[in-house]
């Protein structure tokens, strides 16, 4: 097995050397969107930040919606096809319970309903989901099996 | 990426000895709280691009307590306590007064306690630059976060990152000379308080 390679904040990272770990460091409100084609072997992994592009940023991978459309684009690039694409999300969580602080915080829910609206738009269906909560993850895509887990603090791995 | 063009490093200066004040004065109130000093080592005040935010700390998966604030008034911003998920532990063993080690998870009753010393803090904290500066400000009630440090700084991430990729990052450590109380005092102003404050400079 390579190193793990870690998605940062607002990054992108498509592979298909088997053996490659592509991990997203704890999650908070942020999503982790997951691509894989399991014909061509290619997998690919978004760590978004905010939910809407909504200034035109050039860093379209800190976004839900553009990021997922980057990672579509780069997954195809790379040989993946889209009618092949097992899609996953995980991440959202929102973080702040305390009754003092509004709505507002909640950025979680927010990413996870661009996720979902913008995978709706692209006509990519959804797999399987770890969505919401109040406790961070980590997510691990192991390139060439496919397999994605999830860990939350003080738990185990679990597939996703 | 975008950088924040009031952040003249003559304005960054100027507001260090102000925040410099506010950070003595928020080591007393935590003090205060633990009835025993604590020594503070020397403020930082720099850019950081926002995904470097959670590499600072030890990485993005290390489990710590984070105490999330947020300053409002006429300056605002945010306030984060970082701790160390063990340091937390001892930190509720001194608050509570037992015996080192009793602690050994942290339920309602000790992130409350653990909320108490952020509230107490960053209070200290505000007031003395409300006095330096003359504009008011207050903090909201505290927020506890047991998890990653990746998550728990994701509020921060995702507070400023729709305006900046990079935010003014002040960081300073308490040290305890008796048992080893290591917290990380974050604050990262507002742009609008930035703005107030250039304009002040």
């Amino acid at each position: 097995m390579g190193d793990p390679i870690s998605v940062g904040l607002g990054e992108s990272v498509v592979s298909k050397k088997d053996g490659d770990v592509l991990v997203a460091y704890g999650l908070g409100s942020c999503v982790a969107v997951s691509m894989y084609d399991p014909q061509e072997k290619v997998c690919g992994l978004l760590h978004a930040v905010l939910p809407e592009d909504s200034i035109g940023s050039d860093t379209k991978t800190k976004y839900v919606d553009t990021g997922i459309e980057e990672l579509l684009k780069s997954m195809e690039k790379a040989g993946a096809h889209r009618n092949h694409l097992i899609v996953r999300i995980a991440g959202g969580a929102n973080m702040i319970t305390s009754p003092g602080f509004s709505k507002s915080f909640d950025i979680g829910t927010r990413n996870i309903q661009a996720a979902h609206k913008t995978l709706e738009k692209l006509m990519l269906p959804l797999k399987s989901e770890s969505v919401g909560g109040h406790m961070g993850r980590t997510v691990r895509f192991f390139v060439g099996s496919g397999q994605l887990t999830v860990r939350m603090i003080g738990g185990e791995e679990e597939n996703l | 990426m975008k950088q924040n063009s009031s952040l003249a490093v003559e304005w960054i200066n100027s507001f260090q000895q102000y925040a410099s004040e506010g950070i003595r004065n928020a080591a007393r109130g935590f003090s205060t709280m633990l009835g025993e000093n604590l020594v503070v080592k020397e403020p930082s005040f720099r850019q950081v691009a926002i995904g470097e935010i959670p590499k600072l700390l030890g990485g993005p998966e290390t489990e710590a307590v984070g105490i999330y604030l947020r300053a409002e008034g006429d300056m605002s911003g945010q306030i984060m306590l970082v701790i160390p998920l063990q340091r937390a532990l001892e930190l509720s063993d001194m608050l509570m007064d037992l015996k080192p080690g009793t602690t050994t998870e942290l339920g309602t009753l000790e992130r409350s306690a653990l909320g108490e010393v952020g509230n107490l803090t960053a209070s200290f904290f505000l007031n003395s630059l409300s006095q330096l500066t003359g504009i008011s400000t207050r903090p909201s009630p505290p927020a506890v976060m047991v998890d990653m440090v990746g998550a728990i700084m994701d509020i921060i991430i995702a507070t400023c990152g729709g305006t900046s990729d990079y935010v003014l990052l002040m960081q300073t450590t308490f040290v305890c000379k008796q048992r080893s109380i290591e917290t990380s005092f974050w604050v990262v102003p507002d742009q609008h308080t930035l703005d107030i404050l250039s304009a002040e400079a």
